[in-house]
C-alpha cells in the first residue's frame, strides 16, 4: 500500500491523494493483473480531451467515411480460384457494407437506429464467423449513438452482441473490452470495475491506459473516488501518463460524491500538474452544478470557460441541458439553451438531445428543445426539407407518449409553421408502428379537426393480418373503421380482408355476424373468367368501371379467348380490345399494355384451328379494321409473329389488316460493310519495289513501311526509305518520321523535315502531338523564340490540345526551370500558350514560373507572380510553398497581403486551410490548432488528404501526427483515414512503437478502424518482428502480399506443449488462410488425439479450407471431430456452400440437393456459386425435376440471390437435350424469348455445352430456333449468342455464314462490345476481336474498339503491336483515354522502357472511375 | 424491336403524400383535363403507397396544362411533376415487384 501511495507523485496536491484505501475486497485477486503485464505503450503524447464520462451527445465525426466498395473494379486480371475467392471476400465485404450502412447513418443523423443495428447484427450473425472488427463495429454502437432506445435496453443488447458473437468464435482483444467500457459509460451502466478486470485477465487479455481511465471514470460515474484513487495508483506505478481524461472523470466523482468544492478544485491541482483545463473539464464541472440545480453556479462556471481560451460548442451545451432535465430542474433549461451557437451541425445535434430526452420520458424539455428550430427554418414553406419536427413526433408514438399531449404539440407546430400536417403524420407514425388502438385514437383527433380519413388508410394496420391470416385482428380493424364512419372500399375488401378469410363466403358470414355493412359484389377473377366466355358485354361493364381493381388479364386470358372465338359481338371485342389497350389496371407491371394487346392476338389467333380463321376470315378483318379504327397500334415483331400464322394457315388475304395495325416507323434496317487489310514490315518492303517497278502509285504502302519502321525506332532506315521514294512522300509519312526525330532528339532534322512537307502539301498539318514534342525539344535548347513561334503556328492551324497534351506543355515548361532558364523565358512561353488560347491557364501550368522564383529564394517575386497568376488567370499556382516561406521568414505584412487575396478569391476556408498547413510545416502547432478551431470550419477530405500525402513523401511524422491529433473534433472529420495516414508513415519508417501507440489512441477516440487500416497495422507490427495482439481480417490479397514479404516468424506445424489454445488456434487458422489445409488437418488430428479442442470458428475455417481444396471426406472428418468436442456444431453457410460446389463437381447432384435442402431448413443461405453449379450439374446429368425442384426451393427461399433466371431456363434446356429431347428444349426456349420480359437473356452456355460436345443435331436444331426468333420475332440475342459462342470457338466459317442469313447481327451493338470486352481481359484473345472486327468493320466508334484493343495487347504483354495501335490511333486522331495511356505505360515500364508520353499520375481505380462518371454523365437525363 | 410510338400525355408524380390515393389524385389533376388514367402502386408489405404515381391525359391539352403550372401543391405537399418521356414501365423490373 505504501508504493502505492508513493508512486502517486502527481497526486500529492490533491485532497483525494491522501485517502486512505482501506483494504477492501477490490485488493482481491483481481488486483495483481495491475501489477502485472506490461504494457506497449510507453507514453502517448499529446493529451487527448476525448474521453467523457456520463451521457455524450454522439460526434458526428467519430466514424470514418464509407469506401465505395471497389472490389468490382479490380483491374487486375489474373483468374484465381473461384471458391477461394469468394470465401475470402465475403467477409470482407460483409463488413465493408455493414460499415458503410452504419457510417452513412451516422454521418446523416449522428445516431443509428435500432432495427438498422440489429439486422446488421443479424447478417452478421447468419452469414458465419464474424471477424473481430465486426464485433468491435457491432459494440460500438450500443452507446450513445441510439439515442431512440432506452439506457438499460442499450446496455441488454451489448450483452447479447458479446456473448452471442462469442459463441460464433469472434475474438476479443483490448480494443473490445475498451469499447465494451465506453458503453457501460454511455449507458450509466452499473458495474464492477474491479470484476471487469477479473474477467479481462480470465481472458488473457492485457488492459491498457485506455482501459484504466475508462475504469476510473466508472467508478467516478458513481462518485466512488476511493476505487477511482486505486486505479490511479496503479497508473502511476506502470508509469502511465496521467491525461485531461482523467482529472475529467476525477471532476465528475467529486462532484457525484457531493463535494462540490472538491470538484472544482480539481481545475487548479491540473493547472499545477501542468494540464491546462479543457472544454470536457468545464463540462464535467458544470454536469455536476446542473445535477444539483445550482443555477448561479452554472452561469459563472459558464462564463469563466467562455472567457477562457477557447470554447465551449453546443454540444457541450446540449450535455448539460440534458443533465438539467434528468435530474429534474427543467425550469432552469431555457436559461442555459440562451448559450446555444446554433452553429453548423446544430439541428443533428440537437435532434439527437430531443430523441434522448423522448426516451427519458422528458418529452416537455425535448419540445422546448425543438422550437429552437424554426429560427433555422428554410425560406421555402413547401421546400424539400422535412417537416420540422416530424422526427420528434415519430419518436412520441414510438415511446407512447400520452395523446394528449401528442396533440398538443402538433396544435402548436402547425400554429408556429413549422409543420404542414403535423397529425397526418402522427397517424402515419402510428400506422408504420401498426399500433391500432393509436392509431383510431389519432383518427378522431382528425375527424375532430374536419381532416378526412380514406379507406386506405386502414391498409397498414390489415397488412400484418393478412400476412397471418388473422381473422379476429382483420375484423377488429373493420370495427374500428365501421366505427369512425368509413365505409370500406372495394380494394380494401379484395386486397387486404378477404385474403384473410378461407372464402368469400366466410367472410361475408363474418361481416353479417359483427354488424358490418359492406355492400361489395364477389370480385374475385372466377367472376370475371365466367363473364369473359359468357357475356363479353358485361365483362365490358364490369372492367370499365374506374373502381375496379387491377386485374392482370394473364388471370383470364384463355376465357377470354374462348368468348372472343365465337365471334358473336364483335363490338364487345373491340371495346374489350381497346380496354385493355388504354387502361393498365390489366397489364402486368414493365409490360405495355400495346404489348398485352398484341400478345392477346397473337394469342387469339395462335389458338383458332386453320379451317376456324378461314371461315371467320370476314369477322377476323371487320375486328381489325375496327381496333385500327380505334388507333390500335402493335409492335412489328409480333406482327410478324402473326402473320407466320397465317401464312401457315393460308389465309394471307387477313395479313394486309393486320400489316395496318403496324406503327410505319417502326421498320429494321440493316448497315453498311467495309472489308479490312493488315500490314507487315517486310513484306511492305517487296511489295513498294513491286509498285514501283509497275510503275504504280506507291505512297500509302510507303507510309505504312514508315510506320512499320517507326514502331521499332529505325530512324536511320526510315530516312533511307524516304529518299529513296522522295517523290511519292505524304503529309502522314511525313508526320511520322518527325514525331520519331523528336524521340530521338534530332530537332534540326525534324524540322527540315517539317519544312520539306509544307513545301510538298501547303495544307498538310502536323497533329498537337508533334508540335509539342518540337516546342519541348526547342526550349529545353534555349530556343524560346522559336518554340512561340511554333505555338502561333498551332493557333494559325487550329490545332486542338487535350489534358494530355496540356501536362506535356506543363513538362516543356519545368523542363525550362530545371536547365536554369529565367523567368522571362518561362513567362514568354506561358504568356504565348495563354494568350494564344492553346491552353486553358492551371495553377499546375502557371507552377513553373513560380517554381523559378523560389528557386532563388525571392519570397516577394514568387508571391507577385502567383497573384499576377491569380488576377489574369484566376490560378494560385504553389501558394502552400510560398505562405509556408513566408511564416518562416514571419513576414507577417506579406503573409497578410496573400491571406487576404486568397480569403477574396477563393474564400474564408481555403484561406484557413492554407494557414493550417504552412503552420503545421513550420512546427507552430499551437497557432495550428488555434485555425483547427474555428468555429464553422469542417473536414475538407482532400485537403486534408493532400497535406497528409506530402508527409507521408517526405517522412513527416510529427506535423502529420499533429494535424491527426488536432482534428479529432473537426466537424466530419473522417478519423479512421486520419489515423491510416499515420500508419503508412510507420509503415515506410517501420515504425511499430508509433504503430501500437497509435492503435491505442484510436481506441481512447472510439474510433472503429476500417480492415484495411487494422491489416496496415498488422502488417507494421509483422514486418517489424512484433506479434499481432488482435486477429487481422482475412483479405483475398493476402497470398501475394505474404509471398513478397519475409516471414519473419515461421512456426514449425506442429503443437507445441508450452503453446496455449489461442495462439495454437491463431496458427491453425493462419495456415488454413495460406491454403496449406492439409498441414493444418494433419496437426488438428495429431491434438485431438491428445484431447485439444478449439473453438467453432477454427473447426469451421478447417472445413472451409479443406473444402476449397475439393477435399471433402477430409471436411467431413473435421466436421465430426467438430460435433464431438463442440456440441450442436454446424457447418456455417459458406462452408455448407462449398460442400454443395464440392459435390456436384463431383457430380454427386443428388447428394447436393440433399445438402441444399438441409441448408434450408436450418434457415442457412447458400451461395450463388453452390446454386449455379448444383443447378449445372443437374443440367449436365438431365434431371430436369432436380432443377425444378431446385428452383421452387430457391422461390420460397424469399431472399433473391441475383440468380439469374436463365440459369434455370438453360439448364433444362440442356437437361432435355441430354435426354434426346430436342423437342421440349425448343418449345421451352421459344416460349421464353417470345415472352417480352426475357427477349434479351442469354443462352451462350446453351451453345457452349452442346458445340463444345459437337452435338450437331442439337446445334442444328437450336440455330434454326435462333434464326426463326430472329427472323419471325425480330429477337436476336439467340442468334447473337451462337454467333459470337461460333467466334470464340474460332469457327469463322460457320459465323460468317449466319451473319449473311441474319444481316442485323451486326447491329446487336450492345453484345458485341460486352463480347469485345470480355475477349480483351483474357490474353491471347486479340485474334478474336481482329476476326469479329474484320467480319463486321464498323459494329462501334473506333474509341472504343482501340481502346479494347488496347487492353487486350496489355493482357498479352504483347509491346510491339500496342506501340503501333498507339501509333496508329494517333494517325488516325484517336484520342487514347486516360486508363488506355495508363495500360501502355506500365506495359512500357515492364519492357524497362519510357513512354513517349507523360504517365497519367493517378491510379487506375481512378481512371476507370473517370471513365464510369463520364459514362454516366453522357446518357441522358430521363434515363 | 423498336418500341411502339404512339402519342402518350402521361406526367410521372413523385413525392405524392401518404394520405391521398388513386381518387384523390384523379380528382386533383382532373381540373387541367379529363384523366385517362392514374396508376399509383402500392406496396402490399406495408400497406402504404410508394410515393410515386403515373397520370395520363386524354388529350395534349390536359398534358401541357398541368406542365405550365409551376407549383402542384396536395394537402399540404408540394408534388414533383414531370413528363413522362417513356410510356408506362417500358423496361422490366423497373421498381414494382
Amino acid at each position: 500500500m505504501a508504493a502505492l501511495l508513493r508512486s502517486a507523485r502527481l497526486l500529492k496536491f490533491s485532497p483525494l491523494g491522501l485517502r486512505q484505501i482501506t483494504g477492501t475486497k477490490r485488493t482481491g485477486p483481481p488486483l495483481s493483473r495491475l501489477y502485472s503485464g506490461t504494457l506497449g505503450v510507453r507514453r502517448a503524447g499529446v493529451l487527448s480531451r476525448h474521453n467523457r464520462p456520463g451521457v455524450e451527445n454522439t460526434p458526428s465525426h467519430a466514424w470514418p467515411h464509407a469506401t465505395v466498395c471497389v472490389h468490382h473494379f479490380s483491374v487486375a486480371t489474373e483468374k484465381k480460384d473461384e471458391i477461394s475467392v469468394v470465401v475470402r471476400s465475403k467477409q470482407a465485404q460483409n463488413f465493408d457494407w455493414a460499415l458503410s450502412k452504419l457510417d452513412s447513418s451516422v454521418r446523416r443523423t449522428g445516431r443509428i437506429t435500432k432495427t438498422l443495428l440489429l439486422r446488421i447484427f443479424h447478417d452478421v450473425c447468419r452469414t458465419g464467423y464474424p471477424s473481430g472488427n465486426q464485433a468491435l463495429l457491432l459494440l460500438r454502437s450500443c452507446g450513445a449513438l441510439l439515442p431512440e432506445m432506452g439506457l438499460q435496453e442499450r446496455t441488454e443488447l451489448a450483452h447479447r452482441i458479446w456473448e452471442r458473437l462469442q459463441e460464433l468464435g469472434a475474438q476479443y482483444d483490448v480494443s473490445h473490452y475498451n469499447a465494451l467500457l465506453k458503453v457501460y459509460l454511455q449507458n450509466e451502466f452499473n458495474f464492477s470495475p474491479m470484476d471487469f478486470l477479473a474477467k479481462m485477465e480470465t481472458a488473457n487479455v492485457q488492459p491498457n491506459r485506455v482501459t484504466y481511465q475508462r475504469l476510473i471514470a466508472a467508478y467516478c460515474q458513481n462518485g466512488d473516488i476511493e476505487g477511482a484513487s486505486a486505479i490511479l495508483g496503479f497508473m502511476k506505478t506502470k508509469d502511465l501518463p496521467i491525461t485531461e481524461a482523467v482529472f475529467n472523470a476525477l471532476v465528475t466523482g467529486h462532484a457525484r460524491s457531493g463535494d462540490i468544492e472538491s470538484a472544482k478544485n480539481i481545475l487548479s491541482v491540473m493547472r499545477g500538474a501542468g494540464i491546462d483545463p479543457g472544454p470536457d473539464t468545464y463540462v464535467s464541472l458544470l454536469n455536476g452544478y446542473a445535477e444539483k440545480g445550482d443555477l448561479d453556479s452554472l452561469k459563472k462556471t459558464l462564463e469563466e470557460a467562455e472567457s477562457a481560451d477557447f470554447s465551449l460548442v453546443d454540444r457541450d451545451i446540449m450535455q448539460v441541458i440534458f443533465t438539467l432535465a434528468k435530474a429534474g430542474h427543467q425550469q432552469h433549461v431555457p436559461e442555459i439553451m440562451e448559450h446555444l451557437r446554433q452553429d453548423r451541425g446544430y439541428i443533428p445535434d440537437a435532434m439527437n438531445l430531443c430523441l434522448s430526452l423522448v426516451t427519458q420520458g422528458l418529452d416537455e424539455t425535448a419540445f422546448t428543445v425543438l422550437r429552437t428550430f424554426s429560427m433555422l427554418q428554410s425560406e421555402d414553406y413547401y421546400g424539400d426539407s422535412d417537416n420540422l419536427g416530424s422526427f420528434f413526433l415519430r419518436h412520441c408514438i414510438n415511446m407512447d407518449t400520452p395523446l394528449e399531449k401528442i396533440g398538443r404539440y402538433c396544435a402548436e407546430l402547425q400554429d408556429s409553421k413549422m409543420h404542414t400536417t403535423p397529425l397526418n403524420f402522427v397517424l402515419s407514425c402510428a400506422l408504420e408502428a401498426k399500433k391500432t388502438d393509436v392509431s383510431f385514437e389519432v383518427m378522431k383527433m382528425m375527424q375532430e379537426q374536419n381532416l378526412p380519413i380514406r379507406p386506405h388508410y386502414f391498409w397498414p394496420l390489415l397488412t400484418q393480418h393478412v400476412k397471418d391470416n388473422n381473422v379476429a385482428g382483420a375484423m377488429e380493424v373493420m370495427k374500428g373503421m365501421q366505427k369512425l364512419g368509413v365505409t370500406p372500399d372495394l380494394e380494401t375488401i379484395s386486397n387486404y380482408v378477404y385474403p384473410v378469410f378461407p372464402s368469400t363466403e366466410a367472410a361475408r358470414q363474418a361481416f353479417k355476424e359483427a354488424g358490418i355493412i359492406v355492400e361489395l359484389e364477389g370480385l374475385l377473377t372466377s367472376k370475371i373468367r365466367f363473364l369473359a366466355s359468357s357475356n363479353l358485354g358485361r365483362l365490358y361493364t364490369l372492367l370499365s368501371d374506374p373502381s375496379h381493381p387491377p386485374v392482370d388479364l394473364g388471370s383470364f386470358r384463355s376465357s377470354l379467348i374462348h368468348g372472343f372465338r365465337k365471334f358473336d359481338d364483335i363490338e364487345c371485342m373491340v371495346k374489350l380490345t381497346k380496354l385493355l389497350y388504354d387502361d393498365e389496371r390489366f397489364t402486368k407491371p414493365g409490360v405495355t399494355t400495346a404489348e398485352t394487346v398484341s400478345y392477346l392476338l397473337y394469342n387469339l389467333i395462335d389458338g383458332m384451328q386453320a379451317t376456324e380463321v378461314q371461315e371467320q376470315e370476314d369477322k377476323l378483318r371487320n375486328y381489325f379494321n375496327q381496333l385500327k379504327a380505334e388507333n390500335i397500334i402493335i409492335p412489328a415483331n409480333i406482327y410478324k409473329g402473326i402473320r407466320n400464322i397465317l401464312e401457315s394457315y393460308h389465309v394471307p388475304e387477313l395479313l394486309k389488316d393486320v400489316l395496318v395495325l403496324v406503327d410505319p416507323a417502326d421498320v429494321v434496317s440493316s448497315g453498311p460493310r467495309v472489308t479490312g487489310l493488315e500490314a507487315n514490315v517486310s513484306a511492305l518492303e517487296n511489295k513498294l519495289a513491286e509498285l514501283k517497278e509497275e510503275n504504280k502509285p506507291l505512297s500509302s504502302t510507303l507510309k505504312q513501311a514508315i510506320q512499320a519502321l517507326a514502331s521499332e525506332e529505325c530512324l536511320q532506315r526510315a530516312l533511307e526509305l524516304k529518299q529513296k521514294y522522295e517523290d511519292q512522300m505524304k503529309a502522314g509519312a511525313y508526320a511520322i518520321l518527325i514525331s520519331l526525330c523528336c524521340r530521338h532528339n534530332n530537332v534540326d532534322e525534324a524540322l527540315s523535315l517539317k519544312r520539306e512537307m509544307s513545301r510538298k502539301d501547303s495544307s498538310a498539318k502536323l497533329d498537337a502531338g508533334k508540335y509539342m514534342a518540337l516546342i519541348k525539344l526547342l526550349a529545353k535548347s534555349d530556343r524560346v523564340e522559336e518554340a512561340v513561334d511554333l505555338l502561333k503556328e498551332m493557333k494559325e492551324n487550329d490545332v486542338v490540345l487535350n489534358s494530355s497534351h496540356s501536362s506535356m506543355l506543363f513538362h516543356t515548361l519545368n523542363a525550362v526551370v530545371y536547365k536554369g532558364g529565367g523567368a522571362p523565358a518561362i513567362q514568354r512561353l506561358q504568356d504565348t500558350i495563354f494568350t494564344l488560347g492553346l491552353a486553358k491557364p492551371t495553377a499546375n501550368l502557371c507552377a513553373p514560373l513560380i517554381s523559378v522564383y523560389l528557386k532563388s529564394d525571392d519570397l516577394p517575386g514568387a508571391l507577385e507572380a502567383a497573384l499576377e497568376c491569380q488576377k489574369r488567370y484566376g490560378q494560385l499556382p504553389r501558394i502552400h510553398d510560398i505562405i509556408v516561406g513566408l511564416v518562416e521568414k514571419g513576414d507577417t505584412e506579406l503573409l497578410q497581403k496573400a491571406m487576404d487575396v486568397v480569403s477574396q478569391e477563393r474564400g474564408e476556408m481555403t484561406m484557413l486551410y492554407y494557414l493550417l498547413f504552412a503552420f503545421l510545416q513550420t512546427g507552430r502547432y499551437r497557432e495550428a490548432r488555434k485555425i483547427i478551431e474555428t468555429p464553422g470550419l469542417r473536414a475538407r477530405p482532400g485537403r486534408l488528404q493532400w497535406y497528409a500525402e506530402k508527409c507521408i513523401l517526405t517522412q513527416q511524422m510529427e506535423p502529420l501526427e499533429q494535424m491527426v491529433d488536432m482534428t479529432s473534433k473537426l466537424f466530419e472529420c473522417d478519423r479512421d483515414e486520419m489515423y491510416s495516414y499515420i500508419f503508412r508513415l510507420c509503415k515506410e519508417t517501420n515504425n511499430w512503437q508509433k504503430a501500437e501507440a497509435t492503435w491505442t489512441k484510436m481506441q481512447e477516440e472510439n474510433v472503429i478502424p476500417r480492415e484495411r487500416t487494422l491489416r496496415l497495422l498488422a502488417e507494421v507490427l509483422k514486418n517489424n518482428g512484433q506479434e499481432v495482439p488482435f486477429e487481422v481480417p482475412e483479405t483475398f490479397l493476402q497470398d501475394e502480399q505474404e509471398a513478397n514479404t519475409p516471414q519473419v516468424k515461421t512456426a514449425a506445424p506442429s503443437f507445441k506443449d508450452t503453446e496455449n489454445g489461442a495462439q495454437y488456434q491463431v496458427r491453425l487458422i493462419s495456415l488454413c488462410k495460406k491454403g496449406k489445409a492439409n498441414e493444418a488437418f494433419a496437426m488438428l488430428k495429431e491434438t485431438d488425439k491428445r484431447g485439444v479442442a478449439v473453438g467453432p470458428a477454427c473447426y469451421d475455417h478447417l472445413i472451409r479450407a479443406l473444402l476449397a481444396g475439393g477435399a471433402i471426406e477430409d471436411a467431413m472428418a473435421v466436421r465430426d471431430i467438430a460435433v464431438s468436442r463442440v456440441p450442436g456444431f454446424q457447418l456455417s453457410d459458406i462452408a455448407n456452400s462449398l460442400v454443395i460446389v464440392t459435390q456436384s463437381k463431383r457430380g454427386q447432384a443428388q447428394d447436393a440437393l440433399e445438402t441444399l435442402k438441409s441448408m434450408l431448413q436450418q434457415d442457412q443461405i447458400p451461395s450463388q456459386l453452390a446454386i449455379t453449379r448444383l443447378v449445372q450439374t443437374l443440367g449436365s446429368l438431365g434431371n430436369l425435376d432436380g432443377i425444378k425442384e431446385v428452383m421452387s426451393q430457391m422461390e420460397r427461399l424469399g431472399t433473391s440471390l441475383n440468380l439469374s433466371n436463365m440459369l434455370f431456363i438453360n439448364n433444362m434446356a440442356l437437361a432435355h437435350i441430354k435426354k434426346g429431347d430436342l423437342e421440349s428444349a425448343v418449345e421451352m426456349l421459344e416460349e421464353v424469348y417470345t415472352s417480352s420480359e426475357n427477349r434479351n437473356s442469354s443462352m451462350s452456355f446453351v451453345f457452349r455445352k452442346i458445340l463444345m460436345e459437337e452435338n450437331d443435331k442439337a446445334v442444328d436444331k437450336l440455330s434454326a430456333m435462333a434464326e426463326r426468333l430472329a427472323n419471325h420475332f425480330a429477337c436476336y440475342r439467340p442468334a447473337t449468342d451462337l454467333f459470337l459462342q461460333l467466334l470464340e470457338m474460332d469457327k469463322v466459317e460457320d459465323a460468317k455464314y449466319m451473319l449473311a442469313r441474319i444481316n442485323a447481327l451486326a447491329e446487336q451493338k450492345e453484345s458485341l462490345v460486352s463480347y469485345l470486352a470480355r475477349m480483351s481481359q483474357q490474353p491471347g484473345q486479340t485474334g478474336k476481336i481482329k476476326t469479329l472486327q474484320s467480319l463486321i468493320p464498323d459494329f462501334v466508334e473506333k474509341e472504343v474498339l482501340f481502346t479494347y484493343l488496347m487492353k487486350s495487347h496489355v493482357a498479352d504483354n504483347d509491346l510491339p503491336s500496342a506501340r503501333a495501335l498507339y501509333q496508329r490511333m494517333q494517325e488516325e486522331g484517336v484520342v487514347a483515354d486516360e486508363l488506355s495511356l495508363k495500360r501502355l505505360a506500365v506495359l512500357y515500364r515492364q519492357a524497362g522502357e519510357m513512354p513517349p508520353f507523360p504517365e497519367p499520375p493517378e491510379s487506375f481505380r481512378f481512371y476507370a472511375a473517370k471513365l464510369k462518371e463520364r459514362a454516366v454523365k453522357a446518357q441522358p437525363a430521363d434515363e | 424491336m423498336a418500341a411502339p410510338s404512339r402519342k402518350v400525355f402521361e406526367v410521372f408524380v413523385s413525392k405524392v403524400p401518404w394520405t391521398v390515393a388513386v381518387k384523390e389524385m384523379k380528382e386533383y389533376f382532373g381540373q387541367f383535363g379529363q384523366v385517362k388514367k392514374c396508376l399509383l402502386p402500392f406496396d402490399k408489405e406495408t400497406g402504404f403507397h410508394r410515393g410515386f404515381c403515373w397520370v395520363s391525359f386524354s388529350t395534349e391539352e390536359g398534358l401541357n396544362n398541368t406542365l405550365q403550372k409551376e407549383l402542384h401543391v396536395l394537402e399540404g405537399s408540394k408534388l414533383q411533376v414531370q413528363k413522362n418521356r417513356r410510356p408506362f414501365g417500358r423496361k422490366s423490373n423497373n421498381g414494382f415487384d
